[in-house]
């Protein structure tokens, strides 16, 4: 089988400044973007070609460093090193601010959407985590502040499923986090990782997560009942990817439709990983099917799969750009 | 006949000077290292009570911001009232139960944490500004 990663676009989005992030919206038609520049752009094609729609410039004082699509796709959020998360709200082809979340004492590292759609969870360099309910007036409150982590929270992401919330951290761990009688608490803590945790996201089915590390190595961790049988589960990590990057990796993303890997690498690269299809579940096997070394010219930041159209990749860097990659995987005759 | 090493006054003076030396910092240890743990006694006990005070005027903010604003939203029934009452509850139960009495609690530095997060989200749900100035100090720096 042969697979290939070819260059659809490169787009010089955040100018002088560098791109962090890049999120498709759930229907797939847009991409918006967020940098340095304090700015988020929604990308959207038009023919052949992916072009600036809109620029939503004073929201921030600060970097932008995450944006996140709610799930009907009305809403963005953004979190930016100015201790805010901000809410847009989509209106035609224009957003305009709702609310301002404010509350972190510092830089706000991750802001995501639960799939109900009810919930917001944001994490910061202040080292906790916060949960936020928003109900149908569109008044958003803070549920909970979780502090489980030692140091800076980079990365928070929900579970597909179940009202389940994970979060990485620069103090190599990553926590679970599950409502119990009326609050939230952490429920595991995955130690694995020798290094800050930078990102983590779950596969389709939510039985399987995937996270990165500075440690230069991705690690699958897979649900799996606790020993003494009782309701809670445990996280195991049953697969490491080692000796693939040659930096930190930054980011990692699970394609929904062909459970395909990618990850951003501060070695300039963007990969692509697949399973195996003969290796047990509980002891996964996963091959580097692609790899461009020189996708940016300097540290990718952050890979994003269109969730409509399979093998369609985005990716970022510290250089401003954005590229948009298309995966092919190739039939064996 | 002569000696190879004669002894002589001086010598005996340097060999004597040795031991009165060795004997008066035998002597001079001993007095500093008394005086050092009855200093360091007082210091430790000076360090404890202020910090002690610190972290009990912290306890004690929460519990007096926490019973202010339970009976300013005590009479409102709206739901956006009830639910904040419910953490401004939550928030006077865990000053309640907070182990002030007992500095050596394993867990102390929990309950510590617990009870700022709840206090912060307190705060954000009454859209009160936190200043922790006096009580967390945060470092600046480069954010990634």
């Amino acid at each position: 089988m042969k697979e290939a990663l070819s260059l659809v676009q490169r787009i010089s989005a955040h100018p002088d400044s560098c791109c962090w992030f890049v999120s498709w919206s759930p229907n797939g038609a847009l991409l918006a973007s967020c940098g340095g520049d304090k700015a988020v752009r929604i990308w959207g094609r038009e023919g052949d070609s992916w072009i600036c729609k809109t620029v939503l410039q004073d929201g921030h004082q600060r970097t932008v460093r995450k944006v996140a699509w709610s799930p009907c796709g009305n809403y963005l959020a953004s979190a930016s090193f100015d201790a805010t998360t901000c809410i847009w709200k989509k209106k035609n082809d224009d957003f305009e601010s709702l609310t301002v979340l404010e509350g972190h004492e510092n830089e706000v590292k991750c802001v995501a959407w639960a799939p109900s759609g009810n919930l917001l969870a944001t994490c910061s360099r202040d080292k906790s985590v916060w949960v936020w309910e928003v109900d149908e007036d569109e008044e958003y409150e803070c549920v909970t502040v979780l502090n489980a982590h030692t140091q800076d929270v980079k990365h928070v992401a929900w579970h597909p499923k179940k009202e389940l919330l994970a979060s990485a951290s620069y103090d190599n761990n990553i926590c679970i986090y599950k409502e119990e009688d009326d609050d939230w608490e952490c429920q595991a803590t995955l130690q694995g990782h020798t290094s800050t945790v930078w990102s983590l996201c779950f596969d389709a089915s939510g039985e399987r997560m995937a996270s990165c590390s500075d440690d230069r190595t991705v690690k699958i961790w897979k649900e799996c009942p606790s020993e003494n049988g009782q309701g809670n589960l445990s996280w195991k990590c049953v697969c490491t990817l080692s000796g693939y990057h040659g930096r930190t990796v930054y980011d990692v993303a699970w394609c929904e439709l062909t459970g395909a890997l990618a990850t951003a690498c501060g070695d300039d690269a963007v990969r692509v990983f697949k399973e195996d299809v003969t290796a047990s579940p509980d002891e996964p096997v996963f091959s580097l099917v692609a790899q461009e070394t020189k996708a940016h010219s300097e540290d990718a930041n952050c890979v994003s799969w269109n969730p409509k159209e399979a093998g369609l990749l985005a990716s970022c860097s510290d250089n401003g750009e954005i590229v948009i990659w298309r995966f092919k995987e190739e039939e064996l005759d | 006949v002569e000696d190879s090493c004669p002894i002589t006054d001086s010598s005996i003076l340097l060999i004597e000077s040795f031991f009165l030396t060795s004997r008066f910092r035998g002597e001079g240890y001993q007095e500093g290292f008394q005086r050092g743990t009855q200093r360091g006694l007082h210091n430790g006990w000076r360090h404890g009570a202020s910090h002690g005070a610190k972290l009990s005027s912290e306890i004690s903010f929460y519990y007096g911001f926490a019973i202010s604003w339970k009976c300013l939203l005590e009479r409102q029934s709206d739901d956006r009232s009830r639910k904040r009452l419910k953490a401004l509850e939550a928030l006077l139960n865990l000053t309640q139960k907070f182990p002030l009495d007992d500095p050596q609690s394993v867990k102390l530095q929990e309950d510590t944490e617990k009870l700022r997060a709840k206090f912060r989200q307190v705060c954000s749900m009454l859209n009160v500004p936190t200043d922790f100035k006096d009580y967390i100090r945060t470092a600046e720096g480069t954010s990634f």
